[in-house]
């Protein structure tokens, strides 16, 4: 297949360039003696990183802190995953869009809410459990290991679901029926036949999310630090952020464990899907993704997703806009109420750094989404479909950027962008989100095409279709859940995205993460947090009306 | 206020008080500050107004600015006309060569002598570090008098504070704190730590993060930056006053290949004005070196306020060691 092989080396070479460069920069950075300067090699940044004897506590810590978020991650989004995309449980729509919401929402805000609901001294929930019963304590803390690893899983679950939700949404009932046909339990059908079809994507979920949490810094800073739990990247923090010269060598040396770490995730993942045909459920002999009915489970299921929903979803957007309306963070009260005012929506509104934030994001959300769900759909594509040697190498390249911890691999962006004349532009920001943030268009892309079988491409080329126009006519229609939730994984995350921003952002294209970052450093948390309900306004908006076009889509192929 | 220093600066351009040279100045058409200094855009923008050199500010945060600076300075594209931050940031600058050492603002003649002593630098500024607490929820009687206090056993669980182990201004804080002889000597000083560390302050990564958890009551007292009074006006916020009030000073700098060295000058100028400090410290609760000129905090006029030595990188790595071992001791 030498256009394959031609389309697998050009992709090499332009995820290669795209996400090689920072990390080139990086490592090189690693093993030099000075910022910046080739004035000799060492491993003395390495020694000191790896001898730290705080490092095994800080390993521990990391390896619980990201298996747990991803365990709760994939957890919830299987189980909302499915009853949106299977059931006939009330209200999916808004279900759907509330499993995304935390995607939209500034993670640090996310966290913040978590404090003034969950923190030991005075947290609304906490209070609110102390007086129905009667505690002398506060039974939780959000400040602590389990703290942390919730609201990393509930930051990451949309993630997770993004990726179930397709697999499910294609997937053949006439598997589970046949299971039943033959003496088989529902709970049997679920872990025989069910779960062992979604391996691949249940797999791209928890690998996907434990790398994400690897590189998060929200919740490790806003919950980890005052609970005194370090993990790899407020480790990272802490070495750079002691002395104004910092050692981003030394930190570039210790986000090396992390890169690593993916890596071998990846390969472990290709390894545990290796037999790629177990696992497709759209062939050309026709798929019918069907709607199981929940009979008199309906509604207590449905309270169960309600409450789970309002609880750890909306309850925290409500604290924020609460917060918009006050004058400085307080627990509710008469008072706090009689203060409410629009005054921190009229300074955001009338600000014209931050209207400028809003438009550039806006730019960057939907313009950088397209073209990185097209980039996405070829690499998935030859990630999936034509497995050679290469083709893992082109894995593993795109998850480069995204594997390193972002307070690092902004500056590899610098150190890298720097060098040409997009240093200091809109553009620089653009290439920069492609490149970081790949794995999030290509993972719903991959696990879709993992479920189409290659007869209904051989069909179409034995019918005298060339490799692009079977790719446009057969496999992206079929792609469409996929192709929809990796557009809104990248433009919600273009949307709010902070570490790459915050280096590579300059006068005249600043970005709503700068300016929410600038209100947060001043303490402005009412306009805070009155940007970050804008934010999650417009990302909501674009969740909607790609979930519309994508229906529409998937509605017309069905009827052709 | 923004009318206000249009004319001032108006006037002061036609009259030439300005060392630099305003006609090339405006050819130039920009000049781009470096700084992580909170609100200073009304400032900028009435520099704008009153010149037509638009001025630009670029927010760097503390921990990666001498990383920014030194990455496009090495790349021969760096965009500062002007390098703003704390001492050591600049110092570190200047021995990279990115600092011009020539240029002398007439207007730094205002300043004490310690303040311009080294050549390219004008410290105008001193980041000044002292006990915040919830107006509210403390009542006056309790509020700390001596930093001592502050490690009384009544504060337990009810203090916030940046991460002594790692935040470099604190740790020269706490340094500064000996080296001042605040204390009546070093044992008192390390049992002044051994009881703040008792107290189990809730750690957080800066002090920008201060001010939340005591406005919300989460906290009673922050160690923080008193300024938060002035930016945060209508937060149950006040200072206790503890003793001498130790701080970082702030510098400001011409860059050596600045974009638009004229239009560089004539900000600088504008900056160390009496003019703009005022307006610093009222609106932004600096604590400027302009002689007079004070926060509108009630007592701040009257506070002893000292800059403290800056640290090397390697002290500030030792302490933050040594400070690690007393406050996370288990």
């Amino acid at each position: 297949m030498p256009q394959r092989g031609n389309l697998t080396l050009h992709l090499v070479v332009i995820v290669g360039f795209l996400t090689l460069c920072p990390v080139l920069m990086l490592l090189l950075g690693s093993f030099m003696e000075g910022f910046g300067e080739f004035n000799g090699l060492t491993v003395q940044k390495y020694v000191t990183a790896y001898t730290d004897p705080g490092l095994q506590e800080m390993f521990v810590n990391t390896l619980i802190f990201t298996l747990g978020s991803a365990t709760v991650a994939t957890t919830l989004a299987l189980f909302l995953a499915y009853m949106n995309t299977r059931t006939n449980i009330p209200f999916k729509f808004a279900f759907k869009v509330i499993s995304i919401v935390p995607m939209m929402i500034p993670h640090i805000l996310f966290c913040v809410s978590w404090a003034l609901l969950l923190n030991p001294s005075n947290g609304i929930l906490n209070k609110l459990f102390m007086d129905l019963f009667g505690l002398e304590n506060a039974p939780f803390n959000i400040y602590s290991l389990w703290g942390m690893i919730m609201v990393e899983g509930l930051l990451d679950l949309p993630i997770a679901y993004l990726i179930l939700a397709p697999a499910m949404q294609s997937f053949d009932v006439s598997l589970e029926e046949s299971s039943k046909v033959c003496g088989a339990t529902n709970w049997k059908t679920l872990f025989r036949i069910t779960l062992p079809v979604l391996r691949p994507a249940i797999l791209a979920a928890i690998i996907l999310v434990i790398v994400r949490s690897l590189a998060s810094f929200a919740a490790p800073s806003v919950l980890g630090i005052p609970g005194r739990i370090y993990v790899l990247p407020t480790h990272i923090y802490r070495m750079i952020s002691t002395g104004f010269s910092a050692d981003y060598g030394q930190a570039a040396a210790i986000g090396m464990s992390a890169l690593a770490a993916s890596i071998v995730l990846i390969y472990l993942y290709r390894y545990l899907t290796s037999e790629s045909s177990r696992y497709v459920t759209i062939s050309g002999r026709g798929f019918k993704p069907s709607v199981i009915d929940l009979k008199q489970y309906k509604y207590p299921l449905f309270t169960l997703v309600g409450v789970l929903s309002f609880v750890l979803i909306v309850l925290p957007i409500i604290v924020l806009l609460y917060a918009s309306f006050l004058p400085y963070i307080m627990v509710p009260s008469l008072k706090a109420f009689s203060m409410m005012s629009l005054q921190n929506w009229n300074e955001v509104l009338s600000d014209p750094i931050s209207l400028l934030s809003l438009k550039n994001s806006l730019m960057l959300g939907i313009g950088g989404a397209t073209l990185g769900v097209m980039l996405s759909i070829l690499v998935a594509y030859v990630i999936v479909k034509v497995r050679t040697k290469l083709s893992g190498v082109l894995e593993s390249l795109s998850f480069l950027s995204f594997s390193f911890p972002g307070i690092v691999v902004g500056v590899g962006f610098m150190w890298f962008f720097v060098q040409t004349p997009l240093y200091g532009t809109i553009w620089a920001l653009l290439i920069g989100y492609i490149a970081t943030y790949l794995p999030y268009g290509i993972r719903p892309m991959s696990s879709a095409f993992v479920q189409i079988h290659a007869s209904l491409e051989e069909s179409s080329r034995v019918s005298g279709a060339g490799a692009f126009t079977t790719m446009k006519r057969i496999v992206v229609p079929l792609l469409i859940p996929g192709i929809v939730s990796g557009w809104i994984l990248m433009a919600t995350m273009f949307v709010r995205e902070l570490t790459l921003s915050v280096v590579l952002s300059r006068p005249g294209s600043e970005v709503l993460a700068v300016q929410i970052l600038r209100f947060s450093e001043d303490g402005l948390w009412g306009q805070l947090s009155a940007l970050g309900i804008i934010m999650i306004v417009i990302s909501s908006t674009l969740v909607v009306v790609v979930t519309w076009i994508g229906n529409h889509f998937s509605g017309m192929n069905v009827k052709g | 206020m923004q009318k206000f220093l249009s004319c001032l600066l108006g006037v002061a351009v036609a009259t030439s008080v300005y060392a630099a040279d305003v006609v090339k100045a405006k050819k130039e058409g920009t000049a781009n500050l470096y700084a992580n200094i909170t609100a200073i855009e009304p400032l900028m923008e009435a520099f704008s107004q009153s010149t037509g050199i638009k001025a630009l500010y670029t927010r760097v945060s503390t921990a990666k600015y001498v990383s920014t600076v030194l990455t496009e300075h090495m790349a021969g594209k760096l965009q500062a006309d002007l390098l703003q931050g704390p001492l050591p940031v600049l110092q570190i600058l200047k021995d990279k060569g990115v600092i011009d050492t020539n240029y002398v603002s007439p207007l730094a003649a205002g300043y004490p002598d310690w303040a311009v002593k080294e050549a390219g630098i004008v410290q105008f500024a001193i980041e000044y570090v002292a006990p915040i607490y919830n107006t509210q929820l403390v009542k006056e009687a309790d509020v700390p008098k001596s930093y001592a206090d502050l490690a009384d056993p009544k504060w337990k669980d009810k203090i916030v504070m940046p991460d002594p182990s790692s935040h470099a201004t604190t740790i020269s804080w706490l340094v500064g704190l000996k080296e001042a002889k605040v204390f009546e000597n070093d044992d008192a000083w390390m049992a002044f730590l051994k009881g703040l560390s008792a107290n189990k302050p809730m750690f957080v990564k800066s002090f920008s993060p201060t001010p939340a958890p005591v406005e919300s009551g989460e906290k009673l007292i922050a160690i923080s930056m008193p300024k938060y009074i002035i930016t945060k006006p209508k937060s149950p916020l006040g200072w206790a006053n503890v003793g001498p009030i130790l701080g970082s000073p702030r510098g400001i700098s011409v860059a050596k290949n600045a974009p638009h060295p004229e239009a560089a000058r004539l900000l600088m100028d504008y900056w160390l004005s009496r003019d703009t400090m005022k307006t610093l410290a009222s609106k932004v609760g600096e604590y400027v070196l302009t002689p007079g000129i004070y926060p509108p905090i009630a007592g701040m006029d009257k506070a002893q306020v000292i800059p403290i030595r800056e640290l090397s990188d390697d002290e500030i790595k030792t302490w933050g060691n040594t400070f690690k071992q007393i406050f996370y001791a288990k």
